[in-house]
């Protein structure tokens, strides 16, 4: 044989036509047992979660831009930015309504995308379902936190 | 084990100089359960016309070198949709791949499909593949008394779909989409072009209930519109545009 | 090994074992076994159409086809049989279309037909448009349609199950034989299964694959003929085999026959349009006999095209690309990816290659197997490419192929499923699995020193070189003594695959004898016809001889006591109605 890598591991050699050895299995095979067309849930949410990325991510562009342009480039850039810097914008309800809007939209939309690539990259169900009961918690504590925070915000706290 | 290769030097001396043929060699990942649990990959020399196919080189590997090597072929001319294979990391059908196009001066690789079960080399289960088309209900649904003659449709109404029904469910598409790898309950490129071809075509009337079936959590939603699909179509079908387009069709359906 | 029962048994899911299925499996419990998945069959190679005289386009009849198909068949063809063929045309396509298949348009809607070789307005007249198609892939498009049909249906499919022989009993006292089931091989684990049902449609497609240059697929092995022939049934009109002017030179790959039917000329090396010799009304759209033999003529006397002068040119440069892309996007591209030709600027080099078996398992029109000239053997049935009906006669029409699968398919499936509602099973031979377990087994164990690959090399040269275009007294003899060495030397053929599970090794040497008993019966029947006829062409009887050959070639297998086997013909009138026996011009 020319270059085969053949490990003979102690398993491998007693395998014969009588005994085979186990097939090598795909992930999460489709089977005549799995829902197909009929017997399975009709919602729109994976419809709605497709819209949502797209619109919330054409949103974020401009909040997020801004919110950069903002606090990183015009009126000195970065070093501008303090205490009293954010405690003047977020006496303005417009400021504290971009804030709020962008901290859900990011959250949301970063979370969703997070769900799709762990439904896509993890194999098995029960990782799949620990790792997004983590992200879901991840997420909602956030959101919670940053929305107190914004409503909560006291200037003359010390 | 004996070697199944001719001593390279002692071949290239037995070859006229104006010869056509060239020596390849083809690395092609082994899997046999009655042997060991474990796949590895074998290297098989072989002098051939690099005009030739990818599937003449395995028949002659086959024929002359090692006759366990297990793959399936039929018509050899890229209709009957029997031998996709990835070739190279790429998938493609080995007998519309010419060695000529695929750098032989390199060791050629030659796996099975990825994302269905490996029963023996070449070989994959493809029963999971077909289960995902026939559960988009890929057949003409009409309702009502059938005419006498045929039923009308005009050569753009016809045009509408044409691409799809070229699929030969060879599943080159489905096996080269990176969310089936992980995935085998994603309906898969090849049943949504299936679908497609239905949704499509005006003289159906079950295009809604097949729009359903795809609106499911793991139907259309999950593509991920990296083209492999596209890519790796060997009937030139534009498959990644095909599950657009139904998407397109749910979203209009709902707003 | 595992015993099922069933009212009906199909084997093979092409298109005439598909058509089948759907009829069957509306009318009884059906099974489907196939050694391919179901959309692998060479159905779906099938490119330029499907002959109906709809009249969508221009003025046709069903009687008009039936002409053109009993002179195709040179006047070897069952009139009745083609009768019906015609006459069902129309219903087929139309049955077709409704299940959803995606003809090509007129503008008013209607389906599209187009010209194809042989098919005339008026017998004989001029060329007219009776082929429905989808641009060149309208045989995929029928095999894709029946299987959603299938699907659609609940058909029941076993698949990679490869049916390894026929069981058939034997009434001690009146001889009358009959079908018990089949005996398939499980691909995927090496077993053997026992399909006892009470009706057994064979629909397992040709066997051109021991041709080198071929049109076939590799798995166009003749299985079917095979099993039903070495249970003493016999085989008709086995000599007479289509040989398709086009196939891409050297591959043999199909280049439709559409090409021409759209405008495309064939030129020698002269850029001659040599068929206004041969053919001064049809041209190149004359039978596909008619056509290989003069591209033949033109190469032996020195006109062919290379090097070597080993082929000519189908030259579709005059037309317009749209066309091209429109109507014949399949072909243009085996040109280009195959032969790294542009055929908007350059031609394309043919050659005829091997293409269809107009013989078979003799059926009567119903689909029934017949046991001699007349018997039937009571639940056995065929169609297609496996059967002779005989519509075909001694050269099939283009187009009337994908015609004959969806006629008698869908009769042969109607009439075995009826036949399953009144029948009773017929009791399973003992040990019925015996012969393939043996067979199975001998050639696992075979120690023996000859391979496969190069038995079937030396089969396919000497059928190219001996019983191809051209016959003689002399090239079939030598092929019939080479068989025989062949067959003897297969005897003692060895594999490498020692193995159960998918031994695609251990299945090639099954085909490979397979292939060598219908070669030789092929060969011998070739000898024995001493004219020519369609697409039996003996250089040493040139002229059509209706005193002693206007009659079906009717083969059988004899073991002799001593086990030794001979080839016995034997010989059936055909069934003229009609249609006196002509010349045949075109």
């Amino acid at each position: 044989m020319a270059t085969s890598d053949i490990e003979l591991t102690g398993s491998s050699a007693a395998y014969s036509p009588d005994n085979p050895a186990p097939l090598i299995e795909a992930p999460r095979a489709r089977t005549p047992r799995t829902a197909g067309s009929t017997g399975r849930s009709r919602t729109n949410f994976e419809l709605y979660g497709w819209v949502f990325m797209r619109l919330s991510g054409i949103v974020l562009a401009v909040l997020v831009v801004g919110h950069l342009l903002i606090q990183l480039v015009l009126d000195g850039g970065v070093s501008k930015v303090s205490f009293a810097f954010v405690a003047g914008r977020w006496a303005s309800p417009f400021w504290q309504g971009w804030d709020l809007l962008m901290l859900w939209l990011a959250m949301l939309h970063g979370a969703n995308g997070l769900r799709t690539v762990i439904n896509d990259y993890a194999e098995r169900d029960g990782t799949r379902f620990w790792l997004k009961m983590l992200l879901y918690a991840a997420t909602v504590f956030t959101v919670l936190l940053g929305t107190l925070v914004i409503f909560t915000f006291d200037p003359n706290i010390r | 084990m004996a070697t199944p290769v001719m001593d390279k030097a002692e071949a290239e001396a037995a070859r006229p100089a104006d010869s056509p043929y060239i020596t390849a060699t083809f690395r092609i990942r082994r899997f046999n359960p009655e042997a060991a649990a474990e796949s590895y990959w074998e290297d098989f020399r072989v002098e051939i016309d690099p005009k030739e196919r990818v599937l003449d080189a395995l028949h002659k590997i086959k024929w002359d070198l090692d006759g366990t090597l297990t793959f399936r072929r039929s018509c050899a001319h890229g209709i009957c949709g029997s031998d996709a294979m990835r070739i190279n990391g790429r998938n493609r059908l080995a007998c519309k791949t010419l060695i000529k196009d695929i750098a032989p001066e390199k060791p050629i690789t030659v796996e099975p499909i990825k994302g269905l079960t490996v029963q023996k080399d070449l070989i994959v289960d493809m029963e999971p593949f077909f289960q995902a088309y026939r559960d988009v209900m890929p057949f003409l649904v009409t309702h009502g008394n059938e005419p006498t003659r045929e039923r009308l449709q005009s050569a753009e109404d016809r045009e509408r779909f044409d691409d799809t029904t070229k699929c030969i469910l060879c599943a080159a598409c489905t096996s080269s989409c990176p969310v089936f790898w992980n995935d085998g309950q994603y309906f898969g490129p090849a049943a949504i072009v299936n679908a497609h071809r239905f949704i499509f075509d005006s003289r159906d009337e079950a295009g809604e209930q097949r729009l359903e079936i795809l609106n499911d959590k793991d139907g259309v939603w999950r593509c991920r519109t990296t083209f492999n699909c596209t890519d790796a179509c060997p009937r030139g079908i534009e498959v990644t545009k095909a599950i657009q387009e139904v998407k397109r069709a749910l979203i209009t359906r709902r707003f | 090994m595992q015993i099922h029962t069933y009212d009906t048994v199909i084997v093979g899911a092409g298109g005439a074992g598909m058509r089948a299925a759907i009829e069957a499996t509306k009318r009884s419990r059906t099974a489907v076994l196939t050694k391919l998945y179901p959309t692998r069959s060479h159905t779906g190679a099938a490119q330029g159409g499907m002959a109906a005289a709809l009249a969508n386009v221009e003025e046709d009849n069903w009687e008009w086809h039936t002409f053109d198909t009993v002179k195709g068949g040179d006047y070897l063809v069952d009139q009745d049989a083609a009768e019906i063929l015609a006459k069902e045309a129309i219903d087929a396509v139309l049955d077709l279309e409704k299940m959803g298949l995606p003809f090509n348009r007129t503008p008013q809607g209607r389906i599209d037909q187009r010209r194809f070789g042989g098919h005339s307005r008026n017998h004989g007249e001029a060329p007219v448009r009776r082929s429905c198609y989808a641009a060149d892939r309208t045989g995929h498009m029928i095999l894709q349609t029946l299987y959603q049909n299938c699907v659609k249906e609940g058909v029941e499919f076993f698949n990679e199950f490869y049916v390894l022989d026929q069981l058939v009993t034997e009434d001690p006292e009146t001889g009358l034989k009959r079908s018990a089931g089949v005996v398939a091989y499980d691909l995927a684990t090496g077993e053997v299964h026992v399909f006892q049902a009470k009706a057994v449609v064979y629909a397992s497609g040709g066997n051109g694959k021991f041709f080198k240059v071929t049109s076939n697929a590799h798995t166009l092995t003749g299985d079917g003929q095979a099993s039903v022939f070495r249970r003493g049934l016999p085989l008709e009109d086995m000599e007479f085999f289509q040989f398709h002017p086009t196939g891409i030179w050297r591959m043999g790959i199909l280049l439709t026959e559409g090409a021409r039917g759209e405008g495309g000329i064939l030129r020698n090396k002269d850029g001659e349009r040599f068929m206004e010799k041969y053919a001064p009304v049809m041209k190149d759209l004359a039978s596909r006999d008619v056509v290989s033999r003069a591209i033949y003529t033109e190469i032996r006397e020195g006109r062919g095209c290379g090097p070597e002068g080993d082929h000519v040119y189908l030259d579709l440069t005059h037309l317009p690309p749209e066309q091209l892309d429109a109507k014949l996007p399949d072909i243009t591209e085996f040109a280009r990816t195959y032969l790294g030709i542009e055929p908007y600027t350059d031609p394309i080099p043919i050659q005829p290659t091997a293409h269809y078996a107009m013989g078979g398992i003799p059926t009567n029109v119903r689909g029934e197997v017949l046991a001699d000239n007349t018997t039937v053997v009571p639940g056995l049935y065929a169609a297609g490419e496996v059967a002779c009906v005989s519509v075909h006669g001694a050269n099939r029409l283009g187009t009337n192929s994908l015609l004959d699968i969806n006629v008698f398919g869908r009769r042969a499936g109607v009439a075995a499923a009826e036949y399953a509602a009144t029948a009773d099973h017929v009791e399973l031979p003992a040990d019925p699995a015996a012969f393939v377990l043996g067979e199975v087994e001998r050639l696992r164990d075979s120690a023996g020193k000859e391979r496969v690959a190069e038995l079937r090399r030396e089969l396919q040269e000497t059928m190219d070189k001996n019983v191809m275009v051209f016959r003689t007294e002399q090239t079939l003899k030598e092929a019939v003594e080479k068989l025989a060495e062949l067959r003897t030397r297969y005897r003692n053929v060895g594999i490498q695959d020692k193995g159960r599970r998918f031994n695609t090794d251990l299945l090639e040497a099954i085909e490979l004898g397979n292939m060598l008993d219908l070669a030789e019966v092929m060969a011998i029947s070739a000898l024995a016809r001493k004219e020519s006829r369609g697409g039996h062409y003996r250089e040493d009887y040139p002229n059509r001889d209706d005193v002693n050959f206007m009659r079906h070639t009717m083969a059988y297998r004899e073991v002799g006591d001593d086990g030794s086997e001979t080839v016995r013909l034997d010989y059936k009138p055909v069934v003229q109605t009609r249609y006196q026996p002509m010349e045949r011009k075109y």
